[in-house]
């Protein structure tokens, strides 16, 4: 990554509703909150859900800093195109999906890439929201992406063969599986699919398992704010920060170390 | 059944080899062979045929089958061509063919030709039904895949379901099944095939519904050229009375090309407590420019709590389209049957889920029966 470029976090899925939208936001929150300068991305072109979570009407959006980076790259500033979103005491900026569906279908993937090139370099971190499709401007956005969070839920077997193939596809692509983070959303919902079986069948343990809590996850979105901010005792909101812990800590070398000499997990994860 | 065959062939030496191949089929025998058409017409009667194989490729034969009709009532008329066209193949439908298949044929074409064609008229009345979602997760594949088993119980017709999620394709999953063929293979060879020779590509779930399944792997989504993607949908008309067609979520150029192949359009969404009803509304604004939109379009809600008819209504007024039906929410059943590829139509007909998706299908069958 060059110098000076923030750090780009995308959220994936091979599935609608897992849960994307509402981590993405989430995560966005918490650096926010920790005092990152932080750009929440809407990539879900068509049906994407950001500014209707965060209840936000952007007069401009991606299809804008698109169109204007493409003519004229150099003198681009995309600072414009964003919109902020404060709840309490933190604040976070939003890049807006495309308002009209014709827009989202004439996006043109290098601007977006460019776009998001020039983001990163105003930003500590860029979170991005993604639809669920190995499309020609994911895959260019994955190519610039630090971590790609790769969530899951466990609810019947087609989904699993669906995270089997995408995770199969992400690593066929080059990521390798340092760069991709499996994280679990809904942990502990009632399936019939045991977690170790679904372990077994990705040939990877889970980075990050975040607990069910359906219910608050769905009032927070009725609230229009991340839950992290509204519901910050919760169970599922620790688990939230416990995820953008281990991203913010990724220097704290002692600590890894003494993951791995535990033989957990963990240590498996980076073989 | 022993099939009597009056062949009609311009070409002599094509006369030549599909006399052969007639003589070597089992359960066919050859009653007459002539060059032209006219001859046919006016001989044919006295060696009592009851399948007539006749040479499309000649504009005066066609011209012609109108009056084969007249004189060979209830005998079926299947043209032969060198290349399928879907243009063509509705033309001759109209005139009065049963089918269609390319020649030169095997054996196994043939009889393969027969079974499809000689039951029933090909392609006349097909209904071609595009199922497609705004976001996925919305019980799309599960309605497709039970509506199929209903549609075929309640009608007798053959239901065919093309799963055209092309990077995520889950109705192979759903039935248990480990093609040999999918859509893939369909699309990369649909030039060379005709209704009969694209047949075996689909698997059969039953004897009256089968499946073109979706890709083996997300990358070879891009396999799938949308021009040869619709020149298979319109191929498949003429095999199956219902054709229904699982689509990725969003728009893209495959979503776009099968929604405007089709008879009627039906949009999906669950109702997870999130903005499904905005994006649903997002999504059938693209199909209002449609001037046939009231009757070609139609909505159905899933995981629907109450699920009842004020619901039904309600949900009619908000949408401001036709709500074609309601499903519930039912995750163990369809979860249990998923895991087992197994479906619901078979493990638990008496379902409140399959109630609804049965009360689909009859909403389908009475919108046929109006056109």
């Amino acid at each position: 990554m060059e110098s000076g470029s923030g750090v780009i976090i995308t959220v994936f899925s091979t599935a609608s509703a897992v849960g994307k939208t509402f981590l993405a936001t989430n995560l966005a929150a918490v650096l926010g909150s920790a005092g990152y300068r932080v750009c929440l991305m809407d990539l879900d072109l068509q049906f994407g859900d950001v500014c209707n979570y965060l209840a936000i009407n952007p007069e401009k959006t991606l299809f804008e800093a698109q169109r204007d980076v493409a003519n004229d790259a150099e003198g681009f500033d995309p600072l414009p195109y964003l919109v902020d979103y404060q709840c309490k005491d933190t604040s976070i900026t939003v890049m807006a999906a495309p308002k009209l569906l014709e827009e989202a279908y004439n996006v043109d993937t290098d601007a977006v890439v460019e776009v998001t090139r020039k983001l990163a370099k105003e930003f500590d971190y860029i979170v991005v929201d993604m639809a669920p499709a190995f499309s020609e401007l994911n895959l260019a956005i994955l190519d610039i992406t630090t971590i790609v969070t790769f969530v899951g839920i466990v609810d019947f077997i087609p989904t699993i063969k669906n995270m089997k193939s995408g995770w199969d596809t992400l690593k066929m692509i080059g990521y390798d599986g340092n760069r991709i983070r499996f994280v679990l959303n809904r942990g502990g919902s009632q399936t019939r699919i045991g977690l170790d079986e679904v372990e077994q069948i990705l040939g990877s343990p889970f980075y990050h398992i975040l607990p069910n809590d359906f219910h608050m996850a769905q009032q927070s979105i009725k609230e229009a704010g991340p839950l992290v901010l509204l519901h910050p005792d919760t169970e599922l909101a620790e688990g939230i920060r416990e995820l953008t812990a281990k991203y913010t800590n990724r220097d704290s070398l002692n600590n890894t170390q003494e993951r791995e000499s535990s033989g957990g997990w963990l240590s498996r994860l980076f073989e | 059944m022993q099939y009597r065959v009056l062949l009609i062939e311009g070409n002599r030496m094509m006369l030549e080899r599909l006399t052969a191949v007639i003589r070597d089929t089992k359960d066919f025998e050859l009653a007459g062979r002539y060059q032209k058409a006219g001859d046919a017409l006016k001989q044919g009667g006295v060696f009592h045929p009851n399948l007539i194989l006749l040479d499309a490729e000649v504009e005066s034969n066609v011209a012609l089958i109108p009056e084969f009709g007249k004189a060979f009532p209830s005998v079926p008329v299947l043209c032969m061509n060198t290349r399928w066209n879907a243009e063509n193949a509705s033309h001759l439908v109209q005139a009065g063919a049963q089918g269609y298949l390319l020649k030169p044929f095997t054996r196994i074409e043939l009889k393969e030709a027969v079974d499809t064609f000689a039951k029933g008229n090909m392609g006349a009345s097909s209904c071609l039904i595009a199922f497609f979602s705004p976001k996925g997760k919305s019980g799309k594949t599960t309605l497709i895949a039970n509506l199929a088993l209903s549609l075929a119980a309640k009608t007798g017709d053959s239901v065919g379901i093309i799963d055209a999620d092309l990077q995520f394709s889950d109705m192979s999953v759903f039935f248990n099944l480990a093609p040999q063929s999918t859509i893939v293979e369909a699309v990369r060879d649909v030039h060379f095939l005709s209704p009969v020779t694209l047949k075996p590509y689909y698997m059969p779930v039953t004897d009256r519904v089968s499946v073109l399944c979706g890709t083996k792997k997300p990358e070879y989504a891009e396999m799938v050229e949308t021009k040869k993607f619709a020149d298979v949908l319109a191929m498949s008309r003429n095999l199956f009375r219902y054709l229904l067609v699982d689509l990725p979520p969003g728009f893209g150029p495959i979503s776009i090309a099968a929604a405007e192949s089709s008879d009627m359009t039906i949009l999906t969404a669950s109702l997870n407590g999130g903005f499904e009803m905005l994006q649903m509304k997002r999504a059938l604004e693209i199909f209002h420019d449609w001037d046939d939109f009231d009757e070609r379009v139609r909505a159905v809600f899933t995981r629907v709590s109450p699920c009842n008819e004020e619901t039904r209504q309600q949900l009619e007024q908000i949408v401001g389209c036709r709500v074609a039906g309601i499903v519930p929410n039912e995750y163990k059943l369809v979860s249990e049957a998923a895991d087992n590829g197994r479906m619901a139509h078979d493990i638990s007909p008496d379902s409140p889920l399959m109630h609804s998706i049965n009360t689909i299908a009859d909403r389908i069958i009475s919108s046929q029966k109006a056109v």
